[in-house]
């Protein structure tokens, strides 16, 4: 091989790319070629020279903006409503003209029916039955159902009464409260909130019941309040409740 | 969960899970982003078309046809470069003036930084096709065979051209 064949694989020479034949032949013809020796050389220490190059790191902007154009694109790309074509068709007005004569004599076939019912009973059943559901969210149904009822119903005041004093979940004693606040009236419904301040350990019932018992100006709720005033254990915000309520009440 | 291939990551993303590229802008961002740094020595400029790139990647998503991921993001960067270099053209003569300052600039003050300096200063000289070639050969280590598929030539023709462009980049980097 002439020097400048040798010159153009000193690259690869140095890499270690090529075959052992002109390895060796590079070999021979570097000992003995002072010219491409230096060449070898110069390469070799140039090559150390770029390797000293490091990668840079971009500023923390790059991520930045990288990161707002991405969010930027995924918003766009939701999904997007696809809007459905209005077709034309006498068929589908009859379709909706059969289901609507359908819908409506089913609603007056239930309304004629219903009225041959008495309703009042039957509601009443059907919410007492609902309070002792084992679902807490329809147990607040039927607590938001009974508000509906006039004072006389002790049944249904007496099962409000029942949750506010019995049932595990707070939300449902909560709402039992607040519909019981409409009954006030009754005797047995303030002696129940006396009792159910006395008793109630959760702080959000607590309240709740605080804030009824100053509204309906029950004043035997005074001392009660006052006892959970001066207990210890009860929380900061309770007895902000307290105080305010008491000054109501005195 | 097993590792997923750049391959896979990016079909993921050209079917719709567009949140998938921020794992793709991890892994790449430094190499793209020095690429560009040494192809226009200008940080901020390579910053803008490092992001450009990620643009695009999201913009042509859908025509991500299963081939190499590197080769891919690599060729969008290359068309990239191609238009800014285009677009400063004219104003060119000033730009390598500023870039030469920036990129004393930001070195690293380091004993061998005239060195790299100097190297730097070579680079420019050499035309934007040798200067990519050694970039992505020597500083980013890209293999041959992966060069050939970016540049669209065989991996014997980029080993020729790269060892040219070095020789040539060392003829002008002792010249002075």
């Amino acid at each position: 091989m002439k020097c400048k064949e040798i010159e153009n694989h000193l690259g690869e020479y140095l890499e270690g790319t090529l075959s052992d034949t002109i390895n060796s032949e590079i070999e021979n013809h570097i000992n003995s070629c002072s010219n491409c020796q230096q060449e070898l050389a110069e390469l070799k220490s140039f090559l150390s020279i770029l390797d000293h190059d490091k990668m840079e790191t971009p500023s923390a902007n790059l991520k930045l903006n990288f990161d707002k154009m991405l969010a930027k694109e995924i918003e766009e790309n939701k999904p997007k409503v696809i809007e459905l074509k209005t077709h034309t068709d006498w068929k589908t007005y009859l379709r909706i003209a059969a289901s609507v004569v359908i819908v409506l004599s089913a609603f007056l076939l239930g309304k004629y029916q219903s009225n041959s019912l008495p309703t009042n009973e039957k509601n009443t059943a059907q919410v007492l039955a609902l309070l002792e559901n084992s679902s807490a969210s329809k147990r607040i149904l039927a607590v938001t159902n009974a508000e509906e009822f006039t004072n006389k119903d002790t049944k249904i005041i007496e099962a409000l009464i029942n949750r506010l004093f019995f049932d595990k979940n707070t939300n449902v004693r909560l709402a039992a409260a607040e519909a019981l606040s409409k009954f006030s009236e009754e005797t047995i419904v303030r002696d129940a909130f006396i009792k159910s301040l006395e008793t109630d350990t959760n702080t959000s019932v607590q309240i709740e019941v605080i804030q009824i018992l100053s509204k309906i100006q029950e004043k035997r709720a005074i001392k009660p309040m006052q006892k959970l005033l001066e207990k210890e254990e009860t929380p900061q915000y309770v007895k902000q409740q307290l105080q305010l309520n008491l000054s109501t009440l005195l | 969960m097993k590792q997923l291939t750049d391959e896979e990551i990016m079909l993921a993303i050209a079917n719709g899970k567009i949140e998938m590229l921020s794992i793709l802008f991890d892994k790449y961002n430094l190499r793209i982003y020095n690429y560009f740094n040494k192809m226009v020595q200008n940080k901020m400029v390579s910053e803008d078309l490092t992001q450009d790139v990620f643009i695009k990647v999201i913009k042509y998503r859908t025509s991500y046809k299963n081939g190499n991921f590197a080769a891919w993001i690599y060729t969008i960067a290359r068309n990239i470069f191609s238009s800014y270099y285009q677009k400063t053209k004219k104003e060119r003569t000033n730009e390598i003036d500023d870039d030469k300052l920036n990129a004393s600039e930001n070195l690293v003050s380091e004993s061998n930084q005239e060195e790299i300096e100097h190297l730097q200063k070579a680079l420019l000289k050499l035309s934007n096709s040798d200067r990519e070639l050694i970039v992505m050969h020597r500083f980013q280590e890209i293999k041959y065979e992966q060069i050939a598929q970016i540049i669209g030539s065989t991996e014997n023709a980029v080993k020729v051209k790269v060892h040219r462009a070095l020789k040539k980049l060392k003829e002008i980097y002792f010249q002075k």
